[in-house]
C-alpha cells in the first residue's frame, strides 16, 4: 500500500523475470483495484514493404476484431462485457500493445489479449470494414492544414526511409492491401522475443511472472527483423503546400541527440525554457502573449530508434505566417547564441523534478513511462538519480548544450495553407 | 507532437466519458431549480451499493461556496478544482464567446498574482494548470505536487476574489482567440459542419446553437466591459464549486479551504434561466457542399430531455438507447449500416447530464460508393424498427452491462473524480449523481428504454444534416 505516497522522488520500479525468460517492469500499487500492462516491439511501420505501406496499421486494428472462436462482435462484447481497454497501435518505429482492466476482470484480459495476438481470424468482412474504414481516415487527414503539413514534414525529413511515410498507410496502399499482406505484418512484428514489457497497478510480481507466459505463449520464436537504419534526418529549408485554408499550419524540425548522448537530461530543459509545455516557455510568450499570433507554439524531442530529432508546430492567420516564423526563428537564435538565464534554467529544473509524481497516478500513463524508459534503454534505476543529475546542471553547462544542440540555420519548415510572403 | 490544449474548450461535458446519472429531480426546468431539488430526500440509494468516490460535501457559511472533498492517498499529488456555475450558455446575446474570452483573461492576473505568474509558479512548484469552458460550466484546475496545495489554493482564491482583467492584454488576447477558432473550427471542413449544424437545430442565436467558442464577429465585438460584467455577475463563490482530491487529510483540507476561500465576501448569484427549447428546428434539413472535404457525413440530431430540463424521467434512459442504437458494434446502426457495408462508421450520442434541453444524436460515414438516400433510409428504418418493436429485454441488460461494468476505473485517475464530481454540481445536480451512477442506470428497464425512444424520437424538433464534398452527385440528397 502507498510505496509511491512514502517515497515520493524513488520511485519503485522492480524487474520481474517470468519463467521462460520474459522480464517486464512492475509499479506495484494496491489501493485501486485496477492493472495496466503494456508491451511492444520495435520495427512498426517502419516494417512495411514500399508497397504496402499501411500494412501493420491495418494489422493493429484487426487484432481486436475477432480472434479464436469469438468473430469481432462477441470479441467486442467479451471486452465491453469486462470493461477491459484492449489496444495495439502502430507507431513509425514500433509496435505497441496493452490492456488496462479491473483487477477482478484481469484473468479475462488475458485470455483475450493472448488470443488476439496469437489467433486472429482475420476474416473477410471484417477486413473489408477495417480497410474502408482507415481509407476514410487516410483521406480525412488530407482535410485540414494540419495532415497536409504533418505528411509534408516526414517525407521530406526521411525520403528514403519508411518513417517518412503516413504511419496509416495511403488510400491507394490501403485499397490495395491483400489480407496475405496483413498476416505477414502480424508474423513479422508479434514474436516471442524482442518484447519490452511493463505494468502496473493492482498486481503483484508472482501474479505479473505467472500471467506473462499464457499472455505471449502462442507466438512465433525470435525477435521481428531490423528496420532499414535510419538515416539522419534531412534539412529541407522550407516546404510550402498549397491548402485553401485561412489559418496555416506550420510543422518545423531540425536533427537532435542521441537518447543515450550525455547531454540528454541538459538539451531537455534547454527545449523546456525554450519551448516546452505550458505558458513558460519563450516561444509561447513571444508568439502568443507579446503579439497574439497563435492558440499554442510548443516543440520538443520526437524520438525515433532512439535518436530524438526537435519536431514544433504552430498555426497561424495566414497573413501572419511570415512574422511568425521570423519571431521563433529569432527566438531559436537567441537561444543558441545566449543561452537561458540562470532563474529560467533553475524553473526548468524545479518543474522537470518537482513534476515526477504526476506521472505516477494513474496505472496506463505509470504502465505507458515504464515502457519509454525500456524503449530508450535506460537502467531500471534511472528515475532515482534523475533529480540529482537535473539539479547539477549549471547555466553556463546548459548555455553549451544550448548552443550544441539548436542550430537556427538547420530549423526546416513544412507548411500548408497560403501563407502570405513566403 | 507539442500539441497545446491548455485554456482550451471542450465540446462535451466534463463528466460525459461516464455519463454520470442520478434519478430525475421533479422536471426542473433550470439548474437553480435543480439545486433548490438537490435539498429534497433524492431517490433512495439502493442497499448495499457504495459510493464511487465517497465525497464529502459542504458548504462555507460565510459565502456559500460548495467544497466537495475526496481523499486519495494513492500517490502525493492532490488536484484542486474550481468549478463556476455559468458557461457559454450564459453568454450575453450578440456576444457568443465571452465565457470562453473571460477564461483566458482569467489568466491575467489578480489582487497579489500578476499577470502570467498563475501558471508560471504551478509550473515552478513541478505542477500543471489549465481551464476549459464548456455550454455548462466553466473550470480551472492545477495538479501538484501534495504539499503544494496551500499555494495553489491561496493563489485561486485570490482569482476569485478580484481578477485584474486589464485593458493592457485584452487585444492581444482577443487575436489568441481568434487564432484558437481559426484553430479548432476555421481551418477544419468537419469542424465547421458540426458548428453550422448545431445552430440548425437550434438556432444560430440559441444558446444552444451558438459556439462555445463565438460567432467571429461576435468575438471580434466583445468588450473588456462583457468580461467585467459577465466576471462580476457569475463569478461569485454561491456560484462556485470547489473539488479537491488527493493526498490530504480532510481535518487540514477543511481549515485550508476556511482559511484561503473563507473570507472571501459573500456576492448575490444569479439564477440560470436557459430558454427551453425551440418548438421547431431553425433549419430541418441541412445540406452544406465544402470543397475542403474528402468523405461525406451524416448526422440526425433531436431536442431531448436532460436530468436537469423536460421530461426528466426518461434522461437515463435515453443513455440507455444511445447505447443500444449506435454504442459500437453489436448496436443496431452498427448492425444495420456497418455490417452491411453501407457506412464506414455509425454510432449515436446523448448526454443526460448537462444544463437545460439536450440532443439525442445519430450519425454515420457512408461509404463512398453508397448514395447519401440510401443510407439515410437505411438509418431511418432502424429507428422506426425500434419505435415499432422497441428494445429487447437482452439488448438493455447488454447496454446497461457495458456502460456501467468500469465504472471503478474512474478511481485510477486524479482528475476524473474532480471533473465528474465538480461538472455535476456545478449544474445544480445532487452528489448522488455521480456516487450512484451505476445503480440508477441499472434500474432502467426495457419498457422505460421504449417509452423515452418513443417521446423524443419521432416527436422531438430535429434537423437532419449532410456535409458533402462538392463535387458529390447533384440529387443524391433528399432536399
Amino acid at each position: 500500500m502507498n510505496t509511491i505516497a512514502t517515497t515520493p522522488h524513488r520511485i519503485p520500479i522492480r524487474a520481474v523475470e517470468a519463467p521462460g525468460g520474459l522480464t517486464a517492469w512492475l509499479v506495484e500499487d494496491h489501493s485501486v483495484p485496477v492493472v495496466s500492462l503494456a508491451w511492444c516491439w520495435e520495427g512498426g511501420a517502419s516494417l512495411d514493404p514500399p508497397e504496402q505501406v499501411g500494412a501493420t496499421a491495418m494489422a493493429a486494428a484487426l487484432l481486436t476484431e475477432g480472434a479464436g472462436e469469438l468473430r469481432a462482435a462477441e470479441f467486442a462484447d467479451a471486452l465491453r462485457d469486462s470493461a477491459i481497454g484492449l489496444g495495439f497501435e502502430a507507431q513509425r518505429d514500433g509496435f505497441e500493445g496493452g490492456f488496462r482492466a479491473l483487477s477482478t476482470a484481469l484473468p479475462e484480459a488475458v485470455r483475450l489479449a493472448r488470443l488476439a495476438m496469437a489467433e486472429p481470424r482475420l476474416d473477410a468482412d471484417a477486413v473489408e470494414r477495417v480497410r474502408a474504414r482507415t481509407i476514410v481516415a487516410a483521406r480525412q487527414r488530407l482535410e485540414t492544414p494540419r495532415g497536409q503539413a504533418s505528411l509534408a514534414f516526414w517525407s521530406s525529413a526521411y525520403p528514403d526511409h519508411p518513417v517518412g511515410r503516413p504511419v496509416g498507410g495511403t488510400p491507394e496502399s490501403l485499397a490495395a492491401m491483400t489480407v496475405e499482406a496483413i498476416r505477414a505484418a502480424i508474423g513479422r512484428q508479434l514474436r516471442r522475443d524482442g518484447l519490452l514489457i511493463a505494468a502496473a497497478g493492482d498486481i503483484t510480481p508472482e501474479a505479473l511472472a505467472a500471467l506473462l507466459p499464457t499472455l505471449f505463449d502462442g507466438l512465433p520464436a525470435g525477435p521481428p527483423p531490423a528496420a532499414a537504419p535510419l538515416p539522419p534526418f534531412r534539412e529541407f529549408g522550407r516546404k510550402v503546400v498549397g491548402f485553401d485554408s485561412p489559418q496555416s499550419t506550420v510543422i518545423f524540425g531540425q536533427p537532435g541527440l542521441a537518447v543515450n548522448d550525455p547531454d540528454w537530461e541538459a538539451a531537455q530543459v534547454v527545449l523546456r525554457i525554450l519551448a516546452g509545455g505550458g505558458f513558460s516557455s519563450r516561444l509561447m510568450q513571444a508568439v502568443r502573449v507579446e503579439r497574439g499570433l497563435t492558440y499554442g507554439i510548443g516543440a520538443g524531442f520526437d524520438v525515433l530508434f532512439r535518436r530524438a530529432i526537435v519536431v514544433g508546430s504552430v498555426a497561424t492567420e495566414n497573413a501572419r505566417v511570415a512574422e511568425t516564423l521570423e519571431v521563433t526563428r529569432a527566438e531559436w537564435a537567441r537561444m543558441a547564441a545566449e543561452g537561458p538565464t540562470v532563474a529560467e534554467v533553475e524553473d526548468a529544473v524545479a518543474y522537470l523534478t518537482g513534476s515526477l509524481p504526476l506521472q505516477f497516478t494513474d496505472s496506463r500513463r505509470i504502465a505507458g513511462t515504464l515502457l519509454a524508459l525500456q524503449r530508450n534503454r535506460r537502467p531500471i534505476d534511472w528515475l532515482d538519480g534523475r533529480n540529482e543529475r537535473l539539479r547539477a546542471l549549471t547555466r553556463d553547462g546548459v548555455a553549451a548544450v544550448a548552443g550544441r544542440l539548436l542550430k537556427p540555420d538547420a530549423v526546416s519548415v513544412a507548411v500548408a495553407g497560403r501563407p502570405v510572403g513566403l | 507532437m507539442p500539441l497545446v490544449t491548455r485554456r482550451s474548450i471542450t465540446i462535451a461535458a466534463a463528466a460525459a466519458a461516464t455519463a454520470a446519472a442520478v434519478a430525475a429531480p421533479s422536471s426542473p426546468a433550470t439548474a437553480a431549480d435543480a439545486a433548490a431539488a438537490r435539498d429534497n430526500a433524492g431517490p433512495p440509494v439502493p442497499p448495499g451499493e457504495r459510493p464511487l468516490f465517497g465525497a464529502q460535501l459542504w458548504r462555507l457559511p460565510h459565502n456559500g461556496l460548495t467544497v466537495a472533498f475526496v481523499e486519495n492517498r494513492r500517490a502525493p499529488v492532490v488536484a484542486q478544482y474550481l468549478f463556476y456555475g455559468v458557461g457559454a450558455g450564459e453568454d450575453p446575446s450578440g456576444r457568443s464567446g465571452v465565457a470562453h474570452f473571460l477564461e483566458h483573461m482569467m489568466f491575467k492576473g489578480s489582487r497579489n498574482v500578476p499577470s502570467g505568474a498563475f501558471s508560471q509558479i504551478v509550473a515552478r512548484e513541478g505542477g500543471n494548470d489549465n481551464a476549459f469552458t464548456s455550454r455548462d460550466v466553466t473550470a480551472y484546475f492545477q495538479h501538484v505536487e501534495a504539499s503544494r496545495l496551500p499555494l495553489v489554493m491561496r493563489m485561486e482564491a485570490d482569482r476569485v476574489a478580484g481578477a485584474t482583467l486589464g485593458a493592457e492584454e485584452f487585444e492581444a488576447e482577443r487575436q489568441v482567440v481568434l487564432e484558437e477558432r481559426r484553430t479548432r473550427t476555421d481551418s477544419n471542413p468537419r469542424a465547421r459542419f458540426r458548428e453550422a449544424f448545431d445552430a440548425a437545430l437550434w438556432g444560430p442565436q440559441h444558446w444552444h446553437g451558438r459556439p462555445i467558442i463565438g460567432w467571429e464577429d461576435e468575438i471580434r465585438a466583445i468588450t473588456l466591459d462583457d468580461l467585467r460584467g459577465f466576471y462580476a455577475r457569475w463569478y461569485a463563490p454561491e456560484n462556485a464549486v470547489l473539488v479537491v482530491a488527493g493526498d490530504v487529510r480532510e481535518a487540514e483540507f477543511r481549515r485550508l479551504v476556511e482559511q484561503e476561500y473563507g473570507a472571501i465576501p459573500a456576492r448575490e448569484a444569479p439564477r440560470r434561466m436557459r430558454a427551453p427549447a425551440p418548438a421547431a428546428p431553425h433549419e430541418p434539413r441541412l445540406i452544406r457542399r465544402d470543397p475542403g472535404v474528402r468523405e461525406a457525413a451524416y448526422a440526425r440530431s433531436w431536442m431531448a430531455p436532460t436530468l436537469t430540463a423536460g421530461e426528466t424521467k426518461y434522461a437515463y434512459a435515453l443513455e440507455v438507447l444511445a447505447h443500444l442504437l449506435g454504442g459500437g458494434q453489436g448496436s443496431r446502426l452498427f448492425k444495420a449500416l456497418v455490417e452491411t457495408g453501407l457506412a464506414v462508421g455509425a454510432g449515436a450520442g446523448y448526454d443526460s447530464d448537462s444544463l437545460g434541453a439536450g440532443t439525442f444524436s445519430v450519425y454515420a460515414t457512408p461509404r463512398r460508393e453508397v448514395a447519401p438516400d440510401r443510407l439515410e433510409s437505411a438509418a431511418d428504418d432502424v429507428l422506426k424498427r425500434l419505435l415499432d418493436e422497441g428494445p429487447t429485454e437482452e439488448e438493455v441488460a447488454r447496454s446497461i452491462r457495458q456502460m456501467t461494468a468500469g465504472a471503478l476505473l474512474a478511481l485510477d485517475s486524479l482528475g476524473a473524480a474532480p471533473r465528474m464530481i465538480g461538472g455535476t454540481l456545478a449544474i445544480g445536480l445532487p452528489i448522488e449523481a455521480v456516487e450512484y451512477w451505476p445503480a440508477r442506470l441499472r434500474a432502467v428497464t426495457r419498457a422505460q428504454v421504449a417509452e423515452a425512444a418513443r417521446a423524443v424520437l419521432p416527436a422531438a424538433p430535429n434537423t437532419v444534416g449532410w456535409l458533402l464534398p462538392a463535387d458529390a452527385p447533384a440529387g443524391s440528397v433528399r432536399g
